[in-house]
């Protein structure tokens, strides 16, 4: 046991003044009697019949002596000792991603986080620091660097857990350059281990220590919610609703859909532990409206049990060919479907009202309004020409991007290429060793996709994935689907929407709130709304105007609540879970609750000798 | 004039008792007792020898007939009782409402007026003696005349005068109870029965006195008289109590949870004292000051065979 307050020992000097009160005469009433014989001999009796004779006249001397140390004691603020070594600053990171709702502790894990996070700062010393940063789709400084436990403890109690996936790289990066200068530094994670991959992160010997929460995986996800046409029939739409059960048993639920609060669908599934399953709902939409899937398991995780997906009723693509002749193309943008090709010769057309514009080995005068996909070509104000490509072999693709979606180009074969510099704005998705053969990017509100060879050139377009390259690049390219996409975005991440006019205010309704007024930049033509951390349609309106978002926090790695025994931080290492728990108990509570006990003895003693 | 100390109704119930001497008595003064002495009465008691000079008259003529010899018949002598009635007017004894020696007053009046009705020879003793040094505040002058007064006195006429004097006498003064028993057993002549009325709350006991008392052939009865706050104390908290007599002082804190021990203290005395007075063949009875007078009279004293 240790003493936070050693100087109030001082208060022990007054022990000996209550002593003194007590050697001064006790006033008392003068009673005359008839004879005191009887009184000498109930004095005699009642003293010899009591042990500790000589205390006895003085029990309430020792009561207040008692409680006196009491108080000292409880001034002096003594604490048992814990496991943990000194520190002079503490950075406390608490995981406020969408899986500590998980109810296998009790609350829930993140209030068990807290209430753990709360004793770290009871057992705060003078001199030593804390920091509360709160790790969910953002980083949160919840509080800075204070000594001041009541600033601690008010922050702490303010944070809120969110629907979105915690971004922990971020909130290791912020907490290692907080304690960049202080030597002996900790970090405290307190989480349920659910924090994504953390491969990312350079760890340069982070004195990390996690404390975790959680007890068991009991949870069953929806994993994805897409709206797409149908591809046998594009009149209809399809809706991918993809549930994993990510509990240790086999689980039979049901998936129901919604479109605009009414019920479109159910469908019993029955999946086995550790797999998912996917469901094809086929409906029929005719409006723009929002699609509402939920499962009706019960499980520990509520956040992911439902999600909800905007979709937007997409117009045929408007898309102008501009070639000199390449019926290739040409038939796979027709096979694209949902597609209204018009095939020009020129580019005196591309100012037109077009979706896309596919301007094949054609240098235009200007570049159209519309989104691109330019073939062969170079040397514009996009591109810088290095020079011609020889026989270039791909090396390598990016897979994972939505344009290159079940593309395999490994029997491609391309005689001669543009070689061009990597653009700043765009990202490579094929590559060959002498320099980037697609680039696909943005370019102010605009998509491009830029190809560097002829597409007659070579082999492609005789290959099965040309027309499925086509068909994913007009999907990319379509503008009510990249305005879809801006209309679903992730738990987090903030709301932007670009507005028809400047507008001073907008106002936002959350799920399950009211409506918000969100004040803008003056002469600012984009909303942008932050606080998305629950899941659910965030309503956007402006005037008469009035628009949907919807925010899911779909994420397979947080639906995925196993509470981890290890964290990997940075490729190598990693941080095992602590089982340092007990922190600087302070009793001096305890100490003042005895106090008071003694001091009702007290008063109950006075009043029966007297009363 | 004071108010009479007993009511007339209550002098006219007290005409019908006596009291009851269970001892023959020894006075030498002629009375209405049985007595060891031979003498005049109606009660036959022996016979002697006739010696010469003896009453011709007490000869049993029947005897001389039967046997020849002359025998003179003896009658028992009917004497007076004395009776001592110890009075005590310390200074202990203004406590009480009324006061404890009110109530002692009365009754020894009231026994004293039985036994004048039973032509016995009555002498109240009040100590302390007003002279007695150590009684600062020693009763008002001219009571040492009203006390004298009160020896000796024999025959109902001198009733009025025992009650009137009686109501002059005043309490006050530090009893030293042995002391007065003592001096009174050695002053008496004839010893007979001795009425003790008094707290018996000295410091220094009150075996000697009774001791002194039995010793020279009295028959005692004592009657204690408490004051209700002595067996039920109503003032509680840091109190220091003075004694009344000797100003001695107490320190006691004192509070409702403590008077069950208290209580216990009294009884544990009050029970010592009946159990000395019956080892020694005297009668002991406790009362308290605001009690009744005629039913401590009438009722209760008749019942211990005080009175009969």
């Amino acid at each position: 046991m240790n003493l936070l307050a050693p100087l109030a020992a001082w208060f022990a000097l007054t022990i000996p003044v209550i002593v003194l009160f007590y050697l001064l005469k006790r006033r008392r009433v003068v009673l005359r009697v008839p004879s005191t014989v009887l009184w000498q001999r109930y004095l005699a009796e009642t003293q010899a019949s009591a042990p500790f004779q000589k205390l006895r006249k003085n029990w309430l001397l020792l009561l207040q002596i008692l409680l006196l140390i009491f108080a000292v004691f409880a001034l002096m603020r003594p604490y048992l000792g814990s496991q943990s070594a000194p520190s002079s600053l503490r950075v406390l990171i608490l995981d406020a991603s969408a899986s500590m709702q998980s109810t296998d502790e009790e609350p829930s894990r993140f209030e068990a986080a807290k209430h753990e996070a709360r004793r770290w700062i009871d057992g705060l010393r003078p001199g030593q620091m804390m920091v509360l940063l709160q790790a969910g789709p953002r980083t949160d400084v919840r509080q800075s660097a204070t000594s001041d436990k009541p600033l601690l403890r008010e922050a702490l109690a303010g944070c809120q857990v969110t629907d979105g996936a915690a971004r922990m790289g971020e909130a290791l990066r912020m907490a290692e350059s907080l304690i960049r200068d202080v030597a002996d530094a900790e970090i405290h994670l307190f989480s349920d281990g659910s924090v994504g991959s953390l491969a990312e992160f350079e760890n340069h010997n982070l004195p990390l220590i996690y404390h975790r929460v959680g007890q068991r995986r009991n949870n069953v996800a929806l994993t994805s919610l897409e709206v797409r046409p149908n591809p046998e029939n594009p009149q209809q739409r399809a809706v991918f609703v993809g549930v994993a059960n990510l509990s240790p048993a086999a689980v039979e639920t049901t998936v129901e859909l919604e479109f605009d609060r009414d019920m479109v669908d159910t469908r019993p599934v029955t999946i086995p532990p550790g797999e998912s399953a996917s469901l094809v709902f086929v409906v029929s939409q005719n409006r723009d409206g929002i699609f509402r899937a939920r499962h009706t398991a019960p499980d520990d995780l509520s956040a992911d049990n439902q999600a909800t997906v905007m979709s937007l009723l997409p117009p045929p693509v408007k898309v102008l060919l501009v070639t000199r002749g390449n019926r290739f193309l040409e038939r796979a943008l027709r096979l694209a479907g949902h597609c209204e090709v018009t095939v020009g010769s020129d580019n005196t057309q591309v100012d037109g009202k077009w979706d896309v514009v596919v301007l094949d080995d054609v240098v235009p005068t200007a570049w159209p309004s519309a989104n691109v996909i330019a073939v062969r070509v170079a040397e514009t104000n996009w591109f810088e020409r290095t020079g011609t490509l020889r026989a270039p072999a791909i090396v390598d693709w990016r897979s994972t991007h939505p344009l290159l979606r079940f593309v395999s180009l490994d029997n491609v074969a391309i005689a001669e290429a543009v070689g061009v510099k990597p653009p700043p704005w765009g990202n490579v998705l094929i590559e060959a060793p002498q320099g980037p053969l697609l680039v696909a990017g943005e370019i102010g509100r605009h998509r491009v996709v830029w190809i560097g060879f002829d597409l007659l050139g070579g082999t492609w377009p005789l290959r099965v994935s040309f027309p499925i390259f086509i068909a994913n690049a007009v999907d990319w390219l379509n503008p009510t689907l990249v305005r879809a996409e801006r209309l679903n975005i992730r738990a987090g991440d903030p709301l932007r929407y670009e507005l028809p006019e400047a507008a001073s205010t907008v106002e936002v309704k959350p799920p399950g709130g009211d409506w918000e007024r969100v004040t803008l930049d003056a002469g600012a033509r984009e909303a942008v709304y932050g606080a998305t951390d629950r899941q659910g349609a965030y309503e956007l309106r402006w005037g008469t105007n009035q628009v949907t978002f919807a925010v899911r926090a779909l994420d397979l790695a947080e639906s995925d609540s196993t509470p981890r025994a290890e964290i990997p931080v940075g490729r190598f290492g990693g941080t095992a879970a602590t089982s340092v728990k007990q922190v600087n108990l302070e009793i001096w509570r305890w100490l003042a609750g005895a106090a008071l006990a003694i001091l009702m003895v007290e008063w109950w003693y006075f009043h029966r000798r007297t009363a | 004039m004071n108010p009479p100390l007993l009511s007339a109704r209550l002098l006219r119930q007290l005409e019908q008792l006596e009291l009851s001497a269970q001892r023959r008595s020894r006075s030498a003064g002629k009375g209405e007792r049985r007595s060891r002495a031979r003498g005049q009465s109606v009660e036959f008691a022996d016979h002697r020898n006739y010696v010469a000079g003896d009453d011709l008259r007490y000869l049993d003529w029947n005897l001389y007939g039967r046997l020849e010899r002359l025998f003179v018949k003896l009658y028992e002598e009917e004497r007076e009782l004395p009776v001592q009635i110890f009075l005590d007017a310390s200074e202990s004894m203004r406590f009480g409402t009324p006061t404890k020696f009110e109530l002692a007053r009365q009754v020894a009046a009231a026994i004293g007026y039985v036994a004048l009705c039973g032509f016995d020879r009555v002498s109240v003793r009040v100590f302390p003696d007003p002279e007695s040094p150590g009684s600062p505040a020693g009763p008002v002058v001219g009571e040492a005349a009203v006390r004298g007064g009160l020896r000796g006195i024999r025959g109902k006429r001198m009733a009025p005068t025992f009650l009137e004097r009686m109501t002059q006498v005043s309490p006050g003064g530090t009893a030293v109870f042995n002391e007065a028993l003592r001096r009174a057993a050695l002053q008496v002549r004839q010893p007979g029965l001795a009425m003790v009325l008094s707290d018996l709350l000295d410091p220094a006991g009150y075996e000697d006195g009774l001791e002194a008392l039995i010793g020279r052939g009295f028959h005692v009865h004592v009657i204690q008289v408490l004051a209700p706050e002595e067996l039920n104390p109503a003032t509680f908290g840091d109190l220091r109590l003075v004694d009344s007599e000797n100003g001695a002082e107490e320190d006691v804190t004192f509070g409702k949870f403590r008077l069950k021990a208290y209580r216990r203290i009294v009884d544990l005395y009050t029970q010592k004292l009946r159990e000395y007075c019956r080892g020694r063949g005297i009668g002991f009875y406790r009362t308290t000051s605001d009690a009744s007078l005629e039913g401590l009279l009438l009722k209760e004293l008749r019942m211990e065979g005080v009175l009969g």
